[in-house]
């Protein structure tokens, strides 16, 4: 064949050029002209160069046989495809080359179920006398069919639209197989006492029949996997009890699975699965049917109904399957009316692809997104929501269950077509990666050579490429085809657009129940007016609405979820950018809905504010503003009107807007405990310093001192603010207390704010509640020399000044720094605020209130671990500035430093700090109320956790991180606050 | 599950069983009792039975009234002192809040999770108590205000006819019924004091036979015109009853505290675990002894194990290793001997357990054994040789037991907060008596 250029060679599809000019010549030296022929079926077969090798084998084993194959083009064609594909069945025809007459059967049909049978049972009745030889050659019987099937496979005009036949004969195989295999185990246990001795009449009388379930029994079973199935035995006659028959029958059933499985000259088959059965592993191995239906009736999960979809008779006494079918099917669909099938039914799913190791997803055919499981899966639970009305649907297999919804109206007809398309077309690949070695797998190979082998088994005109380039596209659709042909019909509106599935209302109320909704009739409301009309954002809605329901399903609440969004779209639904950034933004339209389904605060903020959406577009828009530009903007705003209340209107929608851009951050994750109360304690200092700013023109020098929390840095949602007020003298003193009022007056109207409230406190001031609402600074140093208590100092810790002018600030700080850091502490004062301290946490403590969860006075929370901190910042600031700080982690810090306090109880009291601050702010965040206590409400516990990160499930774990950190700060707390 | 549950129900039809009772125990060890009707069964299997919860000691939270019972149907037996007329049965159950978790209170649940750990470690742990307690002719007591024991005999005294004898074999025969094997049972050291030994079953399993056998030792009590109590220490005289605990663990079917090379043929396991109960015996003793009256036997003498070493064949000793069987590799056992006849088994066990894990885990060294008598050494001997004495009272117990992160985290903070209340409480009403002791003492002399 020299006249071959190695560029023809390489259009043939082979990939070792050089070696096949001298592999062709041999085996034309070996069968002939015959060779010469086999070239233009070698360019059609999957693997050109392993097919080459393959026919110079096996003319070497049987060249006679070979020649007159390959001399006949119809042969020919079967031969060279199979072995091209099928590097297993190369190793099968070197080791058993009398399969060859396999080839040389011009009738490349496959066989009836019936023939297949009587093969199978010839092959057994006629050798030997033992089980093992009996085994061995129905084993050899099957392998023919299967090489059989292979050829028909591979030479199918379209190997996508003959996936159904051969998956179908797959099926018949098995089935006979386990038929057979039975006959070959009744033969044994009357011939032999191997496995006890057992009469024949005994065993004539004992009835078993095997059930096939899963993919054997939706007849759509492929190259190789586990075979599920499930026994039934019942005696037949008097002559035996049903123990007895039982007994008989798992003997038979055990070796009839030994038939398939076991080891033995002829290979395995495969594994034949019972664990689908009535208790699983741990159950008897075979029951009667009544068993059977009262573990049904009793016992069974809503998996196992859902595993009973697909049963159907495989072998043995077929009067015994009947009477099974007959009781368990009703059961089946009366079970999916079960509170929680369907929502089971998902959960399983989820877990499915939480199992996937992740190097493999993105080769999974089976598993991975987009893949064979997401077909099925969504049938199945279309099946399961309607089929309990629906007779029509009640459909094993994947395929027709496609054409039974689509008939009956529960999916829309090209979606139907697309869907039955893809499955076929996964299936396709998923045998012939199966059969290429015969191994149990669902990847698509690594190497580029195999996969270009799949792609050319499929169509030899394919690359690799373009397998891979089409299977991408496939994932993307069957991914996309879930959210369409489930959640899509859910709008009614589009059911008259006539692209979908046109489902009854109470088609529409089953399917929402199911994945969750708890007042479907109220959603449907939603959905519909959401939907309707024929504006420019229905019509956007209608595209985005079925992938948000699915979202809102996976959160806590979907029904307020839904009005929420509801309510935000009919505030919003016309602005342009929002429909761009709901359709567009890849992610928005998610945190979005996380937002609406987590946060009572954010969503209630959000409804006022509506045009915060924007901020779901980019991570940096949930990050807070820091302080100068806050400030900036809030000054400017003071400075730009005269009127006053434009001016506070403008300052509370920046407050408002700040407020929520923190909220929104917490519940996505974006925002820090440390970040949400700086930027809180921000958002407050800038809204005052500008009101200030704004009502100020007396000229008056009015500093504000932020107390407490505020002057901490440390605001919680909803805090209220801690501030006294310093002026200094101005040269008409006589004027300045009044003016001072006045402005103070002025700030607490302009401040408050009905939407998001704002409370001006002022009860730290000297006196209290019944000393003037501002001093000037001497006032404040003739008060804190003669009359100031002891806890008035420790209050005067945290004091940090926000405003005034610099002198004024100074003076002020220079001021109280005396007394809040005394050269010199009194024991008597030290004892004064343990004692206060001991008398707070009884008498505060609202009535009843379980200290354990009182997150502010409670034991070792927050009051304990500042209580500490302030004592020893009283005790020892003069000698450490250091820990001269109004910020109570960063005074533990110090104090560690200074070696006041033990690095380990540093650490167990910022932990429960820091523990009991996110409790504190997730309450707020899910709740949209302020809560000192840690609630006992199971569901509230558990959307507490979920905003503090824990997984799932979480009530119990957040109670118990909570109680136990705190029971540790509470011993450091007794330790060094009560006994120094 | 599935076939114990139908082995349960079928047992109910065939034994015609008339009421079903449902047994949990709260914090303080009380057993507690539900009785349903058969028909109610397989509704308790599935759904739980609800109950209110706040009204049983350290169960629930007032706010968290609703609680599940769930009944275990591995533990169903038929009482065997309820006879052929309306026979009862009754199954031990776990609690759990509504929406479907174990509750954090459950006494049973704090053992399942503290063996859960076990298991993870690849142990599974036996436990083989023997219980000590008293038979008097009433709880009535005389007129010196002592109450009066059914005998006068002594330590394996055979008592010709005497109550105890039939008691003893009454009390076997029920037990037995009850699927609960006797390993041994004699008369003990004071008069009218009994023992019996149940053979070894896993913790979870023994607890639940605790719980079982302080029932039929009451009934049978009943049953024959006597009185039986299991508290700690009921004569100033006379020896208190104790609960010695011989345990082991396992690894499959090997005795992990079992070397034929070791030191009286225990493993480094073995002595890893010895190590980390010895060192957590004081914090945990609040529970093994948790009564007032628990101090005054483990403080009573004789050979009450006052102090915290360990011993071969040394009766003194709080951690004693048995003699050896030879050949018997999987006898292998130690026995901790503070626990009392009145411990919550389910609180004890998970703790001792628990403690002997972190000895493992953490690789804590055994220190030296104790080979005299620990009473007859001095204060300053014991010193000397790193011998901590118990905790000496409640009190002391308590604040002990308040610094223990071992029994935070092994008991859960619910469970471990309600303890302490509960003791802190009955311990000042115990310190405001004035005792006979105090007007004997002072009343004339002062």
């Amino acid at each position: 064949m020299a006249s071959l250029g190695l560029s023809e060679l390489a259009r043939y599809g082979f990939v070792d050029l050089e070696g096949t000019v001298s592999k062709l010549d041999a085996l034309v030296t070996k069968v002939g002209d015959a060779g010469r022929a086999a070239l233009a079926e070698l360019g059609l077969s999957a693997n050109p160069d392993q097919a080459l090798n393959a026919l110079l084998d096996l003319a070497d084993v049987d060249k006679v046989r070979i020649k007159k194959i390959l001399g006949k083009p119809e042969l020919s064609a079967r031969l060279v495809r199979t072995v091209g594909a099928s590097s297993a069945m190369v190793d099968l025809l070197r080791r058993k080359p009398e399969l060859l007459s396999v080839f040389e059967d011009r009738d490349r049909k496959l066989r009836s179920p019936e023939e297949i049978l009587v093969r199978f049972r010839a092959a057994a009745n006629s050798s030997g006398e033992t089980f093992d030889t009996k085994v061995a050659s129905l084993r050899l019987a099957y392998r023919t069919e299967l090489l059989r099937l292979i050829a028909f496979d591979v030479t199918a005009p379209d190997p996508i639209e003959a996936f159904q036949e051969v998956s179908i004969n797959l099926s018949d195989l098995a089935t006979s197989a386990m038929e057979i295999g039975l006959e070959i185990a009744r033969w044994e246990l009357s011939e032999t006492d191997a496995h006890g001795s057992f009469s024949k009449a005994e065993i004539d009388a004992t009835g078993l029949a095997v059930m096939a379930m899963g993919k054997c029994g939706a007849r759509e079973l492929n190259y190789l996997s586990d075979v599920d199935v499930i026994y039934i035995a019942e005696p037949l006659s008097e002559l035996i009890s049903s123990e007895r028959a039982l007994e008989i029958a798992t003997k038979l059933a055990t070796r009839m699975m030994r038939a398939m499985d076991g080891s033995g000259v002829e290979p395995a088959l495969w594994q034949v699965d019972p664990n689908l059965r009535p208790e699983g592993k741990s159950g008897a191995l075979v029951r009667t049917v009544e068993s059977h239906v009262a573990y049904y009736e009793r016992w069974a999960q809503n998996w196992e109904f859902q595993a009973l979809l697909k049963a159907r008779f495989a072998a043995g006494n077929e009067d015994l399957a009947e009477k099974y079918l007959a009781k368990l099917q009703p059961m089946v669909w009366a079970a999916t009316g079960r509170e929680g099938f369907v929502e089971s039914a998902q959960k399983m799913r989820e877990r499915v692809t939480d199992h996937i190791p992740a190097n493999e997803v993105d080769r999974q055919i089976k598993l991975g997104p987009g893949g064979l499981r997401d077909v099925e899966f969504t049938v199945q639970l279309l099946q399961l929501v309607h089929g309990r009305t629906e007779v029509l649907v009640r459909v094993a297999d994947t395929l027709g269950a496609i054409a039974s919804l689509a008939g009956a109206g529960y999916m829309g007809r090209t979606d139907a077509e697309v869907f039955t398309q893809h499955y076929k077309f996964l299936r396709t690949i998923e045998h012939r990666i199966q059969f290429s070695q015969m191994r149990r797998t669902h990847l698509m190979p690594e190497s580029e050579i195999a996969i270009r082998s799949i792609a050319r088994g499929i169509n030899h005109k394919w690359t690799s490429e373009t397998l891979i380039a089409r299977w991408e596209q496939v994932k993307q659709e069957v991914r996309l085809l879930h959210q369409k042909v489930f959640y899509r019909p859910l709008l009614s509106a589009l059911a008259k657009l006539g692209d979908a599935a046109a489902l009854t209302s109470d088609q529409i109320v089953d399917r929402l129940r199911a994945i969750g909704f708890i007042d479907p009739a109220t959603a449907i409301g939603h959905i519909n007016a959401l939907t309707s009309g024929l504006s420019r954002r229905a019509a956007i809605q209608k595209q985005l609405l079925p992938v948000l329901l699915e979202w809102f399903a996976a959160g806590t609440e979907p029904d307020s979820a839904l009005l929420a969004f509801r309510r935000l779209s009919e505030d919003l639904g016309e602005s342009h950018w929002y429909l761009r950034m709901l359709r567009d933004s890849s992610g928005a339209a998610e945190r979005m809905t996380r937002v609406l389904s987590a946060s009572k605060l954010a969503t209630s903020l959000f409804e006022r504010q509506p045009e915060a959406a924007a901020w779901f577009e980019k991570t940096e828009d949930l990050k807070p503003i820091d302080l100068p530009s806050l400030l900036g903007e809030m000054l400017a705003i003071a400075d730009r009107h005269d009127d006053s209340e434009k001016v506070a209107n403008s300052l509370r929608g920046v407050r408002r807007r700040e407020t929520l851009r923190l909220a929104m951050g917490a519940v996505l994750g974006t925002v820090n405990i440390g970040e949400l109360s700086q930027g809180l304690s921000d958002i407050t200092e800038s809204y005052l310093t500008a009101l200030l700013e704004f009502v100020n023109d007396t000229g008056l020098d009015l500093g504000v001192v932020a107390m407490g929390r505020f002057g901490g840095s440390e605001l919680g949602f909803g805090s209220d603010a801690d501030v006294m007020f310093v002026y200094s003298k101005s040269e008409r003193p006589e004027s300045d207390q009044k003016n001072a009022e006045a402005l103070i007056a002025e700030i607490r109207k302009l401040s408050a704010d009905p939407l998001l409230e704002f409370e001006l406190d002022l009860d730290l001031r000297p006196e209290g509640k019944n000393g003037p609402v501002a001093r000037s600074l001497e006032s404040y140093a003739a008060y804190y020399e003669k009359w100031a208590n002891t806890w008035e100092d420790q209050a005067l810790l945290r004091a940090r000044v926000i405003a005034g002018s610099q002198a004024l600030r100074d003076g002020f700080t220079s001021l109280i720094d005396s007394y809040r850091y005394p050269e010199n502490v009194e024991s008597k004062a030290i004892v004064e605020i343990r004692r206060i301290k001991a008398r707070v946490e009884t008498e505060r403590l609202p009535q009843g209130a379980d200290p354990k969860r009182h997150l502010k006075l409670g034991r070792g929370s927050l009051s304990d671990v500042e209580w500490l901190v302030q004592l020893l910042q009283l005790s020892n600031g003069a000698k450490f500035p250091e820990i001269r700080t109004p910020k109570t982690l960063e005074a533990l810090d110090a104090c560690v430093e200074s070696g006041l306090l033990e690095k380990h109880d540093a650490t167990v009291l910022a932990e429960a700090w820091m523990l009991t601050s996110r409790i504190r702010s997730a309450i707020v965040i899910y709740s949209g109320r302020r809560s000192d206590v840690l609630p006992t409400d199971r569901r509230a516990l558990e959307g507490i956790a979920r905003i503090l990160e824990y997984p799932r499930g979480s009530a119990t774990a957040l109670e118990q991180d909570y109680l136990s950190y705190t029971r540790r700060s509470r011993m450091v707390f007794e330790r060094v606050f009560y006994a120094q | 599950m599935d076939k114990q549950r139908d082995f349960v129900l079928r047992t109910i039809e065939e034994r015609s069983v008339k009421f079903v009772r449902l047994w949990f125990t709260d914090v303080a060890g009380t057993l507690k009792s539900v009785a349903i009707a058969p028909a109610e069964v397989e509704g308790a299997f599935s759904e739980g039975l609800g109950f209110d919860g706040s009204a049983i000691e350290g169960l629930a939270r007032t706010y968290e009234a609703d609680m599940l019972a769930m009944p275990d149907p591995s533990t169903f037996q038929i009482l065997p002192w309820r006879g052929e007329i309306d026979p009862t049965a009754r199954m031990f159950c776990d609690i759990q809040t509504p929406d479907g978790q174990p509750a954090a209170a459950d006494p049973r649940n704090v053992l399942r999770r503290a063996l859960a750990k076990a298991s993870d470690m690849g142990f599974t742990f036996y436990i083989h108590p023997e219980i000590e307690f008293y038979l008097l002719k009433s709880s009535q007591l005389n007129e010196h205000g002592e109450p009066v024991p059914v005998d006068k005999a002594g330590y394996f005294d055979n008592v010709p006819g005497g109550t105890a004898h039939d008691f003893r074999r009454r009390a076997v025969q029920m037990l037995e019924q009850l699927g609960i094997s006797v390993e041994f049972s004699h008369h003990e050291g004071g008069p009218g004091q009994n023992e019996i030994d149940l053979r070894y079953a896993d913790a979870l399993t023994m607890a639940d036979n605790i719980m079982s056998f302080r029932t039929v030792i009451k009934e049978v009590a009943i049953e024959q015109g006597v009185y039986a109590t299991f508290m700690p220490k009921p004569f100033t005289q006379h020896p208190g009853s104790g609960m010695h605990t011989h345990m082991s663990l396992f690894e499959g079917d090997t005795n992990a505290f079992f070397d034929a090379s070791g030191q009286y043929h225990l493993s480094k396991v073995a002595r890893q675990f010895m190590a980390g109960i010895l060192r957590h015996a004081p914090e945990i003793t609040a529970v093994t002894n948790q009564y007032v009256n628990s101090y005054k036997r483990l403080w009573g003498g004789g050979e009450a194990p006052s102090f915290v070493c360990w011993g071969h064949n040394n009766r003194s000793a709080l951690l004693r290793v048995p003699l050896y069987k030879p050949d018997k590799g999987n006898s292998s056992r130690i026995e901790y001997r503070a626990i009392d006849s009145a411990a919550n088994p389910y609180l004890a066990y998970a703790l001792i357990l628990s403690a002997g894990l972190k000895g493992i885990e953490e690789g804590y060294e055994l220190p030296a054994e104790t080979e005299d008598n620990v009473w007859n050494l001095t204060d300053s001997e014991r010193r000397a040789m790193g011998i901590q004495p118990l905790p000496q009272s409640l009190d002391h117990a308590i604040r002990k037991l308040e610094e223990s992160e071992l029994a935070a985290e092994v008991l859960g903070e619910e469970v471990f907060s309600y303890v302490l209340a509960n003791k802190r409480r009955e311990w000042s009403q115990y310190r405001s008596q004035v005792t006979p002791f105090e007007l004997q003492q002072n009343l004339e002399t002062l």
